[in-house]
């Protein structure tokens, strides 16, 4: 038995690249890794190519260099992602380079007012397109295009009309020298603004309000206009601040080069836009960080200034950016468009499964789970009236509850069960139940975590979330599909969350993938604390607390085993196989009233399933090529519940061979000599009389009352 | 398979589309699922074995079950007499014009009984080798014999292997009336399971099980004519034939195909494993009967929900019968989906009191009334 849990932890830390790589492919930063790879790359490659290029000085020259393209990129970063485009942003920047030069040497401002001046201009310019673009509903595309033609046309005229002025004079200003070339800490001062910019644009873009709708309006305008967020506005105040922007980057050209001609900014909206996409802000919208629009400028930026370097004639060069341009936007679309799909393919990764050997079930076969029809006329309750009880339990007063797939706890009570009521509509799908000292039934809903019924229906949450596995990518602290769950002597919450990887709906992928992704949790009442208790389970179903209260039963669905993991004693912390071979999946454990144990099989493992389970490649293919409902699965239809002592040996079994009653069997509840069944899919309950038991035992003595086996 | 083999596949699904990569085709016109073999009524006592029925003369039919052959003959088919018991399954039947009764025996050969003369005569080899799966049997109208074997040198119980190790090695043989000279018209088929000469002697039909497929021949002086394949890419697995009595044919399929089968024939490594660690019944293949056995494999879709498997859940087995018209189209057919009851159809044959009906796999003899175009 040590064997198998040694086999049990090994294959834990199983390693798969392509599972590594689907939850990377989930994460939002993950995105940007390509872009940036090539951006260290490239630089990597001019580093080695190029003397001196790695030097210090070459670097900050750099910056200084590439400061104005920045502002200009992130313009066209923000207009992408509420799905514009602006065009004239190349256009803006040679506008606003005039207009600095014009205010500080025709009109002789002082740079403290001709640098603001020099803003509103571009927020101005911007306004234009915002307006045209916000409230005119005009097509961003055109729009900016047609600004952009008008803009180039105005500098034109401009520059030739003060070139002159501009040659002639030149600016006496500490503060205007500064902005031109000064450094704060040894980074230029436009460089050290850019950082400042991008860093409060980033909060913006991705923690303030503005900066969401600006995204939702991106990703759906329709959807985000309903949703009551003024896409009007918000359009118009894009614009501007892609103006404005523009502006800063005009401001700091004229600075620094004091000169204006008719190539000034020419191109730039091209670079600008190649750029943004290559980092990774969708050309779709609604997608897309200040960062990846930086990545992607520095990408430009270092490729086109490396080609100059090496003397690579300039049309080559725009050839060049104009290719990356074309590459970019068709793999932008391709890759929105099918990344969902990629991840889905990928997802699944079967593993193989350690599977003990099957003992005979076969009618008149000599083990103790030799096939019988002892279930076949279980007396039914509820026929037609239970959707799926997954779980069944009675209280105190003899009343049954059953958990069933429409979110509810109904309740049968009266002669015979006849009065049907829901007791509790909680939501999820509600699993395992267990009642506590104070008779609130706490419920494992699927979905949602562990919830509390009060006895008047008075429904509470008990815990939703546990504590976060560090080194997963997958966030894990989320409760996915808490299944079923037992209250330890102390009043501790043992669950069951069987999967962190996939939902109530596709939980049989979980069982097809055959990898612990499963959990135990605990919930501690005294401190209302979640730990879990056992990481990386295969498939963990039902839970019981030993009789004594020292050690909880956990079935594994997918391994077709049942562990005992101790919780006092000397032995506190290990977990041990008490049940290696089982004939079936087993699903809830539950106490019996002679000091053993129950357990329902929910499948029959049968000999192609068991095949499959050691050919992970077999599975992933099927799961690949063959549709959901022809999947292999365990015999499903076949109904058997178990009963097991506490040395794990199985002592008796009951059976429904054909499923007319019972299929799917899920979960057995003993209560004053009899046996209750419930079924995952059945559409009712059923109840068996069981010769020669306890007929005054009822769960709720077992646990909190008189017929307690709990040993100090 | 690894990444360059699917490479190599997808790109042959798109150069070759008939190459054996068809999908399986949904149930739709004349094949639309319905209940009506469900609501057929079964005939006397269940019949463990059920092979093959034909109609004979006087109202009455010839059934194969088991190691017998009986005749069933009065009202309501309630006089059952045991033709001939052989030892071993009697399978595929067949009248001859000169009135005797032809019988394909598994693991011996070809029986022709004169009802006047007690002994049978044998027809035991063709080409060579012994006949032990023979599967259908019939007589031209000018007196000469055609037989089908699923696969040379393999006895008809064991035609899950013969499919699951993609075997190919069916043959058609002919002889003359009297059981002489034997000759094998064509090799390597697909298991060929059912074959029927038209009422005017001019064409022969032969259905192919593994291949999906139903052919013509032309029946001329000089033998057998080309093939001309009249379906292909069936949507179940063709068993025998029998004309209806109006020109046309009844086509039983002894099971449906399913996705998983046809994914479970692509993947050689589980299949080889498959057969070499398990019995047949509880291989991912087709079955004549499902459903009541734990350990035969499962679908998902096929779960039981609130009490009721879905009758359009993937099929463990499932009865079928097609109504063919003279051109070999399909016109009309009977069904009895998953959950049903009278799974595993081999056989039918038209009796002036309705169409009788061998669901093997129920092992019940069924006389469907009602209307079939």
């Amino acid at each position: 038995m040590s064997m198998a849990v040694d086999s049990f932890s090994a294959s834990v830390r199983r390693f798969s690249p392509r599972l590594l790589l689907s939850e990377l492919l989930l994460k939002q930063w993950f995105e940007p890794v390509v872009p940036f790879t090539v951006m260290i790359g490239l630089w990597a490659y001019f580093a080695l190519t190029i003397p001196d290029y790695a030097s210090v000085q070459n670097s900050v020259s750099l910056l200084r260099l590439f400061a104005e393209f920045g502002f200009v990129a992130l313009a066209m970063g923000f207009c992408l992602v509420t799905g514009g485009i602006d065009l004239s942003v190349g256009a803006i920047f040679a506008l606003c380079n005039f207009a600095a030069l014009y205010f500080l040497l025709v009109r002789e401002w002082p740079v403290g007012l001709a640098i603001p001046a020099t803003l509103l201009v571009g927020a101005l310019l911007g306004s234009i397109n915002g307006f045209l673009i916000g409230f005119l509903k005009t097509r961003p595309f055109l729009t900016t295009l047609v600004t952009l033609i008008i803009l180039r046309a105005s500098v034109n005229l401009l520059n030739t009309s003060y070139a002159q002025v501009f040659a002639t004079n030149s600016v006496e200003s500490d503060a205007w020298d500064f902005v031109g070339g000064g450094s704060v800490l040894g980074i230029p001062v436009n460089a050290a603004t850019l950082f400042v910019v991008l860093l409060i644009c980033h909060i913006f873009l991705s923690r303030s309000r503005y900066g969401w709708h600006l995204t939702a309006i991106g990703a759906s305008r329709k959807a985000a206009r309903h949703a009551g967020i003024r896409v009007r506005l918000m359009l118009f105040m894009t614009y501007v601040l892609s103006g404005t922007l523009c502006a800063a980057s005009g401001i700091f050209y004229a600075a620094r080069q004091a000169s204006t001609d008719s190539t000034t900014g020419v191109g730039w909206e091209f670079q600008a836009l190649t750029a943004v996409v290559l980092g990774g802000v969708s050309l779709a919208g609604g997608k897309g960080t200040v960062w990846r629009a930086m990545i992607g400028a520095l990408i430009i930026f270092l490729l086109i200034n490396g080609l100059v370097r090496m003397g690579i004639p300039g049309y080559v060069t725009s050839a060049v950016t104009g290719m990356i341009l074309l590459a970019a936007v068709g793999i932008d679309v391709k890759w929105s468009k099918n990344r969902g799909k990629a991840i889905q393919k990928i997802y699944v990764n079967p593993a193989f499964v350690p599977l003990a050997s099957a003992p005979a079930v076969q009618p008149g076969a000599a083990s103790p789970y030799a096939q019988n029809d002892r279930l076949i006329k279980a007396q039914a309750i509820g026929v037609d009236q239970v959707e799926g009880p997954e779980d069944v339990i009675l209280d105190r007063q003899g009343r049954l509850y059953g958990s069933t797939r429409d979110g509810n706890v109904i309740r049968f009570s009266g002669p015979d069960f006849k009065t049907r009521e829901v007791f509790a509509h909680i939501g999820g799908r509600p699993l395992g139940m267990q009642f506590d000292r104070d008779e609130n039934l706490i419920v494992a809903v699927a979905g949602m975590g562990v919830y509390g019924v009060a006895p008047d229906g008075r429904i509470f949450k008990v815990t939703d979330e546990t504590n976060r596995t560090w080194y997963k990518l997958n966030d894990d602290s989320r409760l996915r599909m808490a299944d079923d769950l037992d209250i330890a002597p102390d009043g501790k919450i043992y669950f069951s969350d069987c999967t962190t990887r996939y939902e109530m709906t596709t939980n049989t992928l979980d069982i097809l993938e055959g990898r612990p992704n499963g959990r135990v949790v605990c919930y501690d009442p005294a401190t209302k604390t979640t730990r879990t208790v056992i990481n990386h389970f295969y498939f963990p179903n039902g839970i019981c607390v030993s009789h004594d209260g020292k050690s909880i039963l956990i079935a594994s669905t997918s391994l077709c085993k049942v562990f005992r993991h101790w919780i006092d004693g000397p032995n506190k912390g290990k977990t041990e196989v008490l049940m290696d071979e089982l004939p079936g999946n087993p699903d809830n454990i539950n106490r019996a009233s002679d000091g053993t144990y129950w357990l329902a099989l929910v499948g029959i493992r049968t000999p192609t399933f068991d095949l499959a389970a050691r050919k992970p490649g077999f599975r992933l293919r099927m799961v690949k090529q063959v549709p959901t409902d022809e999947w292999l699965a365990p015999a499903l239809n076949h109904g058997c519940v178990l009963k097991f002592n506490e040395k794990g040996e199985a002592l008796e079994s009951w059976w429904d061979p054909t499923g007319i009653s019972h299929s799917t069997l899920t979960s057995m509840r003993e209560h004053q000599g009899y046996l209750y069944l419930g079924g995952l899919e059945n559409n009712r309950i059923g109840r068996i009389k069981l010769d020669g038991v306890d007929d005054s035992w009822t769960g709720y003595d077992a646990y909190w009352g008189a017929k307690s086996r709990v040993t100090k | 398979m690894g990444f360059f083999d699917h490479l190599l596949r997808d790109i042959r699904s798109v150069i070759d589309r008939d190459g054996g990569q068809n999908a399986i085709p949904p149930l739709d016109g004349a094949m639309s699922p319905n209940d009506r073999l469900d609501s057929a009524v079964p005939i006397g006592e269940p019949l463990p074995g059920v092979d093959d029925v034909i109609a004979a003369a006087d109202s009455a039919v010839y059934v194969s079950a088991g190691r017998q052959v009986l005749k069933l003959s009065g009202a309501d088919f309630a006089t059952r007499t045991v033709v001939a018991e052989f030892e071993d399954d009697a399978g595929g039947l067949a009248l001859h014009p000169d009135g005797r009764l032809l019988v394909c025996v598994a693991g011996r050969g070809l029986a022709a009984i004169d009802p006047a003369k007690p002994a049978p005569r044998w027809l035991e080899s063709a080409g060579g080798s012994a006949l032990v799966g023979l599967l259908s049997v019939t007589a031209a109208p000018d007196g000469r014999i055609y037989a089908v074997e699923g696969g040379a040198g393999r006895r008809p119980g064991e035609w899950r292997h013969d499919l699951m190790e993609k075997r190919a090695g069916g043959r058609l043989i002919s002889c003359g009336a009297g059981l002489d000279n034997p000759q094998v018209l064509l090799r390597d088929l697909p298991y060929p399971y059912g074959v029927t000469v038209s009422d005017d002697g001019k064409s022969l039909w032969l259905t192919e099980s593994w291949a999906h497929r139903l052919s013509r021949f032309a029946l001329g002086g000089n033998g057998l004519g080309p093939r001309e394949t009249v379906a292909a890419n069936m949507p179940g697995y063709p068993a025998r034939l029998h004309p209806d009595g109006h020109g046309g044919l009844l086509l039983g399929m002894f099971a449906r195909r399913t996705h998983l089968i046809e994914f479970v024939l692509k993947e050689d490594d589980f299949r080889e494993e498959m057969m070499a660690t398990m019995p047949p019944e509880y291989w991912v293949a087709p079955a004549l009967v499902g459903g009541s056995d734990c350990l035969e494999p499962m679908q998902i879709g096929s779960v039981k929900a609130l009490g009721i498997q879905k009758p359009w859940a993937p099929p463990r087995s499932y009865g079928l019968l097609v109504h063919l018209d003279a051109e070999g189209d399909a016109t009309d057919s009977l069904h009895s989906r998953a959950g049903g009851r009278f799974h595993g159809i081999t056989a039918a044959c038209a009796t002036p009191s309705g169409i009788v009906i061998a669901a093997r796999g129920a092992g019940r003899l069924l006389l469907h009334t009602g209307d079939l175009r």
